[in-house]
């Protein structure tokens, strides 16, 4: 489950600037629901600011499963066996924590994300130990930053072993996807598990497919790799890196209940003091409050309406209006400062 | 990799001389293919719309549905034409590009056609099919130096229009200088990168409508030396 917010972005910061203004006293303004206030027992888990976000451990595996994986057209990879392995190189050696770091480095730091890339692949993979293989690739890249560097990375690691890259800026999935299946435009893309599972699953099966797509990567993986054959498409191994739907509280939160899982919380805050930030969607979905209702066990005083891991959630996050929000696991935000 | 400032703290100015610098060859990428298919669509557009004019001149039979039909597929949104074409034309091509905006210039361009073309006085063209004119003879030598003020302003307005349009083929990802416009949105809201985008489309939209003008004065001598 991946969403991005496009042209909403503009009205998104104009939301911050406005919430900032209207609630002069930003800091009482998250506890202060007035009657929420009342059932709670306690204060314990109120919203705590501070400007370093941590992610909570879903220990319980609420979220499916989104870790990057490489895509590839089927006659592609078999053309050259050599092709699958380079990327898979990039998925054994990326983790979650170097890709909040790629993304920090484009989307805060402003550097180029072919530099980032670059840089990546140079410290991190070892052309030697790459086989050699040839011919053009051509590596889509849907347009967020962190899709631009994969791409980029993958790009760069095919052309240290022996292969003619380049990377291909597109559009959304319902797009390149098809495109990835002919072949003809585009060879190879950097995906994530869970939701392109689903997504060939519904092409597969039909819109109303039962859901294949699971918390669990290797669950997944199996999953997927029928549903790939069946549309010509090769996937390689999963990388620990993975940018998907996770819970984010401050640092200064995290360590004075001292908890870094959810579970954790759900032990901490029996007292339903917790307010939580996200989408509007939120409150009736299970990857969401839901599942943290049900999975987790949590109670919450409140719930606050903002947006899909965007700059409302952090900020709100950073300001103690929330004390926990849902963000992205892999936002440049994350980094540790 | 060197750690990260705070989000708020880190820099993002509206205009940044080194964002140009530094992705030069992008920009200039991007503005290449958003040139191309701008001249693309509107020559294309101008040859499917000349002989519908003319066609449409003939009777009013054929005016009312060749400018109704053109009116329908301009009130096609964007986003919807482009997903409409892309699985015919190819996903990612910039074909699909190219084919909408070519549609969206023609109702522009054939209602500017026709009404240079019903601009040009019945006497005169009587009088030249009276000289012994043929109809080829009759359209370079009479029709389109009259027509031509009007057909003009319609290649203006709708170089300027498809300027703007061509922005949202981002979505099969050949969008032009769009692409850094949404590109900029989608990496934590980059001004730099919006900037750049949006500033070149405005600029490149003049540029283009000076030029149309400065070959509308060289091809119009006449419409000078009776003003002089």
């Amino acid at each position: 489950m991946r969403k991005r917010p496009h042209v909403l972005a503009p009205l998104a910061l104009a939301g911050v600037l406005l919430t900032a203004a209207a609630c002069g006293e930003s800091g009482s303004s998250g506890t202060g629901g007035g009657s929420s206030g009342a059932n709670a027992s306690g204060q314990a888990c109120a919203p705590v600011a501070g400007q370093q976000l941590v992610v909570l451990e879903d220990d319980q595996h609420l979220q499916n499963a989104d870790n990057v994986v490489p895509a590839v057209n089927a006659a592609t990879a078999q053309a050259d066996p050599a092709l699958v392995p380079a990327l898979d190189a990039v998925s054994a050696a990326l983790t979650t924590d170097q890709l909040i770091d790629l993304n920090n480095a484009v989307d805060v730091q402003r550097r180029s994300a072919t530099d980032v890339a670059a840089g990546w692949v140079q410290e991190n993979i070892d052309a030697a130990d790459l086989q050699r293989g040839s011919g053009t690739v051509v590596v889509g890249g849907a347009n967020f930053t962190e899709s631009t560097i994969l791409a980029n990375v993958y790009a760069d690691v095919l052309d240290a072993a022996g292969f003619d890259a380049s990377v291909r800026e597109v559009g959304n999935r319902e797009l390149y996807l098809p495109a990835l299946i002919s072949g003809s435009e585009i060879q190879v893309f950097p995906e994530y598990l869970a939701t392109v599972t689903e997504f060939i699953n519904r092409q597969v099966n039909g819109a109303e497919a039962e859901p294949v797509a699971s918390g669990d990567v290797q669950r997944t993986l199996s999953a997927l790799k029928p549903l790939a054959e069946q549309v010509g498409l090769v996937f390689g191994d999963p990388s620990e890196a993975a940018d998907q739907n996770a819970f984010a509280v401050t640092q200064t939160f995290a360590e004075g209940l001292g908890v870094s899982t959810l579970s954790e919380l759900a032990d901490a805050c029996g007292d339903g003091s917790l307010v939580l930030g996200g989408p509007a969607e939120c409150p009736t979905r299970d990857y969401c409050q839901l599942g943290l209702e049900e999975t987790y066990g949590l109670k919450f005083a409140s719930f606050r309406e903002l947006d899909s891991g965007g700059p409302l959630t952090k900020s709100a996050l950073q300001q103690g209006e929330v004390s926990i929000g849902l963000v992205f696991s892999s936002d440049g935000a994350l980094a540790q400062q | 990799m060197t750690r990260a400032l705070a989000a708020d703290e880190a820099p993002n100015p509206w205009f940044s001389p080194s964002y140009v610098s530094d992705n030069w060859h992008t920009i200039v990428g991007y503005l290449g293919q958003h040139v191309r298919l701008t001249v693309g669509a509107v020559l294309l557009g101008t040859l499917i719309a000349l002989p519908l004019a003319l066609l449409a001149r003939r009777t009013r039979l054929l005016s009312g549905p060749v400018l109704g039909l053109s009116s329908v597929v301009y009130t096609i949104p964007s986003l919807a034409m482009f997903s409409f074409l892309a699985p015919v034309t190819g996903p990612l091509s910039a074909t699909t590009v190219l084919v909408g905006l070519t549609l969206y210039t023609l109702v522009i361009l054939v209602r500017n056609f026709l009404a240079g073309l019903q601009g040009v006085p019945a006497d005169v063209r009587e009088a030249a099919r009276g000289m012994g004119y043929g109809p080829a003879r009759l359209f370079w030598q009479v029709d389109l130096p009259l027509a031509l003020p009007a057909f003009m302003a319609g290649l203006r307005i709708a170089t300027v229009s498809t300027v703007a349009l061509v922005t949202v083929g981002v979505i099969t990802g050949n969008g032009g200088l769009g692409q850094l416009i949404v590109g900029g949105f989608n990496a934590n809201f980059y001004r730099a990168e919006i900037v750049t985008g949006a500033l070149g489309c405005v600029l490149l939209a003049l540029v283009a409508d000076v030029l149309l003008a400065g070959v509308e004065r060289l091809l119009t001598p006449w419409t000078r030396a009776v003003r002089a």
